[in-house]
């Protein structure tokens, strides 16, 4: 029973892929802060096996860049934005591609940024290891880890700030239009009056979830409604909840909630308040507006209320929520 | 020849068929060798020539003819005063630029001048926009420009000049030829500690930047004298006859060692005509037949190939044998040599330039749109917004009110305030005394701060208002930075724990000299950061010492009381009270769990600032961090045991491991939306409450989930009878739920004419028959309140 009210747990992957790619940078960011040190005090550098060492760590990262087959990884990789390292790869692999076409088909949308890194790391490991060994120019190698981490930044930016995005529930850039045009398109349906409180967000990769409320005309058809409006979004947001509001839906609650303040109301002081009450303004209930209500009219709400008095049920309960609908007078 | 075609702005230029074209060409490559020439020739005559008195001669050298060709006196409107003035400005900053460029030229030798010197203004220009200019060009300028200073640095750090370097040496005794220019600038160079040719590197790249200022400043001036070439004339003249009593003092009061000056006047004759005339003259035609960046960049390229070419054989034996018109020839023997460096940049050069004058294809694409599966789309069209920049004081004021409005983040910006003062109190000192320990302890400061720096600017971002994309508002910025902190703490706590480990097979001799006091001070330092935190996040304080287990609820009631209290003293009480939170879930908490306990859960209801516990951790990491260098430094003078080091490094990293994990796994967790741990329990019973609300035949979907560490929210899909009004029950739910402290809840009321509706709309078609059997699974029976409703 208590699972259920968690999510899923595909979002680990989102938290996953953040905090992995966040160490990454604060790695990087660490490693920058190391290399200052260094500059000022430079040390000897052995270069030892380096380059053995450099060549098979890139080969394994381009074997498992390629081999495994991720699918948060993939997601991200194809979903977030290209990273400057390979924005100045793409215009320059055009430039390539203009002389020898042949490699578009290689090189053109955009190269893995892990492949990218990877071959990067490589490079420059190769140019330390050239330069230390020919020149004993040893500083080269605090260079390259300056450049390895600024790069490596580059790369990681781009996807950590797509997953914190995720992360920090906000609407997907790429669903507002859509959205927008369906709750336009919503909002024609009759009796349908605003939507207000309108959340979307990305629950995992390519799962969304939302909420929103609709506030309807007193005599709607909330069912219909609730029907339209479903069917219109269930195609985008997977995981739905819409909540049919109708201010005044009694007018004794009505009042109430003008009048409402943080204070938890018995059945009995609901009663009194509603005994108090200042006589209201004559209503008269919408008929006949083609909608097939199964309740007639508000007045039979009001009979069922005071018939039935349901709420000595759950003990206290909440007539005038404490204004997380705040009742906007003059709304109908 | 699509090429042709792109950005053609020059009228008139279609009419000129790509054949004609190839003669412009081949002006351009012919003038541009011979200006090189020139160049070579001058330096030559500027090893025997006073460096004001060549700029004079050549300056009224080029002014004679360039009178006879222009007539700047014979055609077009006479001058007023002002303009007059201003022609004498534009040529005595002219006659500057100039003697800045010859004096570089001495120094650094022509190949060097070439290929600093010689770069059309277009091309610097198109650099400094893409560096300084944010958004300009795309990628391919910017990498064009840093190619450019990579090309410059690689000029003055990796080329080696060794014959100059030998030469310098005898040459300082020598006193060629010195002025005032000269004493100023080697002062300056001394001062430094450069050889004299990257000296003149550096002096030869200002003058390159000045000149294309000046160039660009000069083009007003030169539109209202009448023309370029007029004002060139004019401005040529004038400076002649400014330089003319400073070249005549030098003449009169300095004995010079040329017999005679009718060898000079041949060479003299040449480099006005190659560098100063005939390459004006081909430039300016070439720029209105080819394009300017085509002139750019190929006058660039021929300099630089021709320069190269030249240098090489400068002093071979026949060429010098041409050149050097028999007197001159004991003065070339020893030049400026190529080196590695040189051919590197050269190559870099070239590359930048032409990467520096492509076309700009905009290729900073603005985002259009996703593609069904999700990859983004990008249109090519250049941006059509134009954001408009704010002064950097009004920014800075309204950050600097922004972060003073509320207790969190004004302390964080005081503590911020007091490190960095900190840190740069022991950098300077750590410079002045020469201490590499103090020094790179300051960069570890400075490291620190950065979490603070991240702090404060989430408790800022905390409060904007909800927007369209964050619809829920900023509240959770709060809760990553705290996560982001603490993964910070981790990379920190790894890192440290790898060296200690190293250390500790080797423990290496550490030098104790001022340690202690540094620790010290950054101890009080840290102490005073932690006063000011651990008032903020309230209870969490006792969580991440010792043993956070089981707590009594006792001891949670009294946190809570600290938490009210702390909140009344400062304003925050203001934004605590606006949402509707006050009263009613503290009240349910302060109960010490009203009916079910709340002292069974080991964790209690994290009612803190999660942000604010991140940067307290940190600086309790900090303070740890000091207080382990203290008692090591103690250690290590008094007893001389050099493994304390590693072992406390060691204790310190898994303090703040174990120290940090709480933190972690409360964001975590806010982040990953799981219902809150303590709430699960009052969650299910609250559920069974609302299932026996009359009317309620059951719920799907509830989802209950921590949006901060303060906030709650859920949703919740109900089923009803056909006959309960929906607003009844929506009301009851929230109520219930609200009791609970969440807020938000939104619940979707669902009857049995809902799916019919669903199923007419067919929305897809498995969904519904999931619903409707999930409906009729709940067995609801009871048609004769139905009829009676209606």
């Amino acid at each position: 029973m208590l699972a259920v009210l968690h999510f899923s747990y595909e979002r680990f992957e989102v938290l996953a892929v953040f905090a992995s790619t966040m160490l990454a940078q604060l790695g990087s960011f660490f490693i920058l802060k190391e290399s200052v040190e260094a500059l000022l005090q430079q040390p000897e550098i052995h270069t030892g096996r380096l380059l053995v060492g450099g060549v098979f760590a890139c080969s394994v990262h381009l074997v498992v860049t390629f081999g495994v087959k991720n699918r948060a990884m993939n997601h991200i990789v194809a979903a977030s934005s290209s990273s400057w390292l390979q924005e100045h790869m793409a215009d320059m692999s055009e430039s390539l591609c203009s002389v020898v076409p042949g490699l578009r088909k290689l090189l053109l949308p955009r190269i893995n940024p892990f492949v990218l890194i990877a071959l990067t790391g490589g490079v420059s490991l190769f140019v330390t290891y050239v330069l230390i060994d020919t020149k004993l120019y040893y500083s080269a190698d605090t260079w390259a880890a300056v450049g390895i981490a600024i790069m490596m930044f580059g790369t990681m930016a781009p996807m950590s700030i797509y997953t914190a995005k995720i992360l920090l529930q906000t609407t997907p850039s790429h669903i507002l239009g859509q959205l927008d045009k369906v709750l336009r398109e919503a909002s024609t349906l009759d009796g349908v009056l605003e939507f207000r409180q309108e959340h979307f967000w990305t629950l995992s990769f390519g799962t969304l979830a939302g909420s929103v409320q609709v506030r309807v005309r007193r005599d709607a058809d909330e069912q219909l409604v609730l029907a339209h409006v479903y069917s219109r979004l269930s195609n985008l947001v997977s995981l739905l909840t819409i909540q049919i509001f109708k201010d005044d839906w009694t007018r004794s609650t009505g009042y109430s909630m003008m009048s409402s303040a943080p204070y938890i109301p018995t059945a009995t002081s609901h009663v009194q308040d509603r005994a108090n009450s200042p006589p209201l303004p004559p209503f008269i209930p919408y008929q006949g507006q083609g909608v097939q209500s199964p309740m007639t009219s508000d007045v039979d709400i009001n009979r069922i209320l005071s018939s039935q008095a349901p709420f000595s049920q759950t003990g206290r309960i909440n007539l005038s929520p404490s204004n997380q609908y705040s009742y906007i007078g003059g709304a109908s | 020849m699509s090429d042709a075609y792109n950005g053609n702005i020059l009228p008139g230029r279609a009419i000129y068929r790509s054949s004609d074209l190839s003669l412009y060409f081949g002006l351009l490559i012919v003038s541009k060798f011979l200006r090189s020439v020139g160049l070579f020739i001058a330096y030559d005559l500027l090893k025997l020539v006073p460096v004001v008195q060549f700029l004079f001669f050549v300056k009224l050298g080029t002014a004679v003819p360039l009178l006879f060709l222009q007539k700047p006196f014979g055609s077009g409107r006479r001058l007023n005063a002002a303009q007059w003035f201003r022609v004498g400005r534009h040529a005595l900053f002219g006659s500057i630029l100039g003697l800045l460029w010859l004096f570089g030229l001495t120094l650094c030798g022509p190949l060097r001048t070439i290929l600093l010197y010689e770069h059309s203004d277009v091309v610097v220009i198109a650099g400094a926009t893409a560096l300084f200019v944010s958004n300009s060009g795309g990628p391919a300028k910017l990498r064009g420009a840093v190619f450019f200073i990579i090309a410059v640095i690689a000029l003055l750090l990796f080329d080696h000049d060794e014959k100059l370097d030998l030469m310098s040496d005898h040459e300082a005794n020598e006193d060629i030829h010195r002025t005032v220019i000269s004493h100023v600038f080697y002062h300056l160079v001394n001062l430094v500690g450069w050889s004299d040719h990257k000296g003149g590197v550096v002096l030869m790249f200002i003058a390159l930047c000045l000149q294309v200022g000046f160039n660009t400043a000069s083009k007003k001036l030169s539109v209202e004298i009448g023309g370029a070439k007029r004002l060139h004339s004019l401005s040529t003249l004038v400076s002649s006859a400014l330089l003319l009593p400073w070249a005549g003092f030098i003449y009169l009061t300095r004995e010079t060692d040329i017999q005679s000056t009718t060898y000079l006047i041949f060479p003299f004759v040449l480099v006005i005509l190659f560098v100063f005339i005939l390459d004006y003259y081909i430039e300016a035609v070439s720029i209105n037949h080819l394009n300017q960046s085509k002139t750019a960049l190929y006058g660039s390229i021929i300099m630089f190939i021709s320069a190269v070419i030249l240098s090489t054989t400068w002093n071979h034996p026949y060429v010098a044998h041409i050149t050097t018109m028999h007197k001159l020839k004991e003065i070339i023997t020893e030049d400026h040599v190529l080196s590695g460096g040189v051919v590197f940049s050269v190559i870099v050069f070239m590359f930048a330039t032409r990467l520096l004058v492509s076309q700009s294809k905009s290729t900073r694409g603005s985002f259009i749109g996703y593609s069904p599966a999700g990859v983004p789309l990008y249109t090519f069209a250049g941006d059509a917004l134009h954001r408009t920049s704010q002064s950097v004081l009004i920014v800075m004021k309204n950050g600097l009110r922004q972060i003073l409005e509320e207790s969190d983040s004004r302390r964080i910006f005081y503590f911020l305030c007091i490190n960095l003062g900190f840190t740069f109190v022991e950098l300077i000192y750590g410079v002045w005394t020469n201490s590499l320990g103090l020094i790179s302890d300051g960069f570890h400061m400075l490291f620190d701060c950065s979490a603070l720096v991240m702090g404060l600017y989430a408790s800022i971002m905390a409060r904007w208002k909800p927007t369209r994309i964050f619809s829920f508002g900023y509240d959770r910025v709060e809760v990553l930075s705290g996560f982001i902190n603490g993964l910070f703490l981790v990379v920190i706590a790894i890192f440290v724990f790898s060296e200690a480990v190293g250390r500790l097979f080797e423990p290496p001799e550490i030098s104790t000299e001022r340690l202690l006091i540094v620790s010290v001070v950054g101890l009080l330092v840290n102490l005073i950061g932690i006063f000011a935190f651990s008032g903020s996040h309230g209870h969490s304080h006792g969580g991440h010492g010792h043993s956070h287990g089981a707590k009594p609820a006792r001891d949670q009631c009294s946190s809570h009381g600290g938490h009210g209290h702390s909140h009344g003293g400062q304003n925050h009480g203001h934004s605590h009270g606006g949402h509707s939170h006050g009263g009613h879930s503290h009240g349910s908490h302060s109960h010490g769990g009203h009916g079910h306990s709340h002292g069974g859960h080991v964790e209690e209801p994290a009612h803190h600032n999660t942000n604010m516990e991140g940067v307290f951790l940190h600086v309790l990491a900090d303070t740890l961090g000091s207080v382990g260098v203290i008692i090591s430094t103690l250690l290590i003078e008094n007893f001389g045991w050099n493994i304390a080091d590693p072992l406390c490094s060691l204790f310190i990293a898994t303090m703040i491991l174990l120290s940090v994990a709480p933190l972690l796994k409360a964001t975590s967790v806010i982040l990953l939306l799981r219902t809150p741990n303590h709430l699960e329990t009052d969650l299910s019973l609250a559920l069974e409450k609302i299932i026996h609300i009359e009317g309620v035949i059951g719920y799907r979907d509830p989802h209950f989930w921590s949006h901060t560490s303060t906030k709650v929210m859920g949703m919740l899909h109900i089923q009803v009878t056909p006959d309960t009004p929906e607003q009844k029950i929506v009301t009851q739910v929230t109520s219930i739920l609200k009791e609970l402290g969440i807020q938000n809840i939104m619940v979707q009321i669902e009857k049995e004419l809902y799916y019919y509706h669903l199923s007419g709309l067919n929305s897809s078609f498995d969904q519904m028959l999931d619903y409707t059997q999930n409906f009729q699974k709940l067995q609801y029976v009871e048609p004769s309140n139905r009829i009676k409703a209606i």
